[in-house]
């Protein structure tokens, strides 16, 4: 996105007589005509729809022709014949089920996984005990793939329903938690020592300095884990669900009905899409202050 | 004790030593400091000679390895709002518009909203700064952001105030005003101050007494008195009683960070090279 601070320089009121050389007394964002407001936005558009439609006649061309070197478009479905299976699902119930249930699933596990992994991170990052009794156990467990739980979860759990939500957990759980420790300890310590000497007891410090403080790293783990939380969600469902977008994709692998592979598989990219950019918002609203850090962004 | 002369500060025959064995460290040595309440007293000497240490005791982020330092009669175990600090790095919160920045410490304290607000906006606007309340820290200047560190420092009421090179980061012309803008509130408020720098200048402008450390161990070397009147104004910085002082000063400093290069040179095992320079190479250091 491009931002220009553009400063206005002039003596702001002051009770004081003195004021700082060169200060602005008030900055604001001013419009630089070649790359912000209505043209930035067409470009945007333009760079968008050239990005989704390259892929999409790249796929009509391919079995337009039926192209055959080593990737083999012989059973590859047209666009049109996803469209026409699109249209069919779109006035039945069953497939508006199967998104429901998918994202009934995704919201239940990774609501779990927020709480306990953003509440585990911020004690493991700040109290050592903590940290040394939990992170070798943590440690020996993540490596584990959440496809790798579905036998086990199925025997734990007394329901699929509950063993699917305990898999898309697993996936979400640990980039969250591990993201939420990274966090605490590369907080600056400064604004640690600043909060005690205004008065913050440990509690405070933790709800009003190591929070907030931490929140861009907690933001980061929640767009990796909803991003594994879908990967691990699709596999148990097609291992061992009964509804759901990834149980439909495997039941059409089954009936060998083509264009239904490829409805499944687009509605997964929309719907983790939409659930990554549900996260993108929820982080520009919770942290606006954000927008004034530059980084490297060019 | 009455509330007019609290913020004594009394640090007795402080000692710090880092670390054991061929890493131990003295850094400090046998210090004893006092600041008066009301007193605004600057610390100044080489860098490396535990000035920051000192202070860093003083606000209870560390513990000295030897002696006791309280405030009004009370030993300083930790961190409390009854010492306001106001760090050389930026340590505003980012997350926190200007006036949130400025109310925080009322806030911990449990101060209610509008109170917090009538304080903070009255402070604000004493600094000229009223204008940005709305800000984040990051839109501001680096000049400003002290600024508003001093501010919220001021904010939660402390008895005494702690800086440590506060101004260290700025350039010298911003750093020039900013030693009015102090020396002017400080005027208002009349805090004990415990004040670090290496600028010999900015210390005799702002002080009433000045101790000088020696380099590593750090010791006090000299205790002086700075008889400029009151209240300071920038006229003051070509005076002559100023410039003397200065020049007193300097010749104290230099000495002490001839010693202090010349232990790190001979560490170094180039021998007597510490001498060779002479005093004009360490004069362009300083």
């Amino acid at each position: 996105m491009e931002r220009s601070l553009e400063m206005e320089i002039k003596r702001g009121p002051s009770a004081l007589p003195v004021q700082c050389p060169g200060e602005p007394s008030t900055r604001r964002r001013m419009k630089v005509p070649s790359l912000s407001g209505a043209p930035a936005i067409v470009g945007r558009i333009l760079f968008a729809v050239v990005s989704i439609a390259v892929p999409i006649v790249l796929w009509y061309l391919g079995t337009r022709y039926r192209v055959q070197f080593y990737i083999r478009f012989q059973n590859v479905p047209t666009p049109l014949d996803v469209f026409h299976e699109a249209v069919r699902v779109a006035v039945s119930n069953a497939f508006g089920a199967n998104i429901v249930n998918s994202l009934r699933r995704i919201f239940v596990g990774f609501f779990i996984a927020l709480v306990a992994g953003v509440g585990l991170g911020l004690l493991i990052g700040r109290y050592r005990v903590v940290n040394q009794l939990l992170m070798p156990a943590i440690e020996v467990l993540r490596p584990i793939p959440a496809i790798a739980w579905v036998p086990m979860a199925i025997m734990l759990w007394p329901t699929t329903e509950s063993s699917i939500v305990f898999i898309t957990f697993i996936g979400a759980f640990y980039p969250i938690l591990l993201n939420a420790v990274g966090g605490v300890q590369s907080l600056d310590g400064v604004l640690l020592r600043a909060g005690r000497c205004l008065g913050a007891s440990e509690a405070q410090l933790f709800w009003h300095v190591i929070l907030p403080g931490v929140l861009p790293g907690i933001f980061t783990g929640l767009a990796v884990g909803m991003g594994v939380a879908w990967v691990s969600l699709i596999a148990a469902e097609m291992i061992s669900g009964q509804y759901g977008v990834g149980y439909y994709t495997w039941e059409a692998y089954s009936l060998v009905d083509y264009p239904a592979i490829v409805l499944g598989m687009i509605t997964i990219g929309a719907l983790g899409l939409l659930c990554s950019g549900a996260i993108r918002l929820a982080g520009q609203l919770s942290m606006p202050w954000l927008a004034y850090v530059n980084g490297a962004r060019k | 004790m009455t509330e007019a002369d609290k913020g004594r500060i009394d640090c007795r025959n402080i000692g710090v030593v880092f670390g054991s064995g061929d890493a131990r460290t003295e850094a400090v040595k046998e210090v004893s400091i006092t600041v008066e309440p009301h007193e605004f007293v600057s610390l100044i000497g080489p860098s490396g000679c535990g000035k920051s240490s000192l202070l860093s005791i003083v606000a209870g982020f560390s513990k000295p390895t030897r002696g006791t330092c309280t405030l009004d009669g009370v030993p300083i175990k930790k961190p409390g709002a009854e010492r306001g600090v106001v760090f050389q790095q930026y340590s505003l919160f980012p997350w926190l518009r200007v006036r949130a920045n400025v109310e925080f410490g009322l806030k911990m304290a449990g101060v209610s909203r509008s109170k917090r607000e009538g304080t903070a906006r009255t402070l604000l606007g004493l600094a000229g700064l009223l204008a940005f309340e709305n800000h984040y820290p990051d839109q501001l200047s680096g000049g400003m952001k002290q600024r508003i560190g001093i501010v919220r420092a001021l904010a939660a009421n402390p008895q005494v105030l702690l800086m440590d090179e506060p101004f260290g980061a700025l350039d010298t012309q911003t750093r020039t005003v900013m030693q009015e803008i102090l020396t002017n509130m400080w005027q208002r408020f009349r805090l004990s101050v415990l004040f670090i720098t290496h600028d010999i200048e900015e210390a005799v402008f702002l002080s009433d007494r000045i101790y000088v450390m020696t380099a590593r161990p750090g010791r006090i070397k000299a205790e002086i008195r700075v008889p400029l009147p009151r209240p300071r104004t920038a006229a003051m910085f070509g005076t002559p009683e100023f410039t003397e002082l200065v020049h007193r000063l300097k010749g104290l400093i230099r000495e002490e960070s001839l010693a202090a290069m010349g232990s790190e040179l001979d560490a170094g095992g180039v021998e007597g090279f510490s001498m060779e320079m002479g005093p004009n190479g360490v004069e362009q250091l300083l």
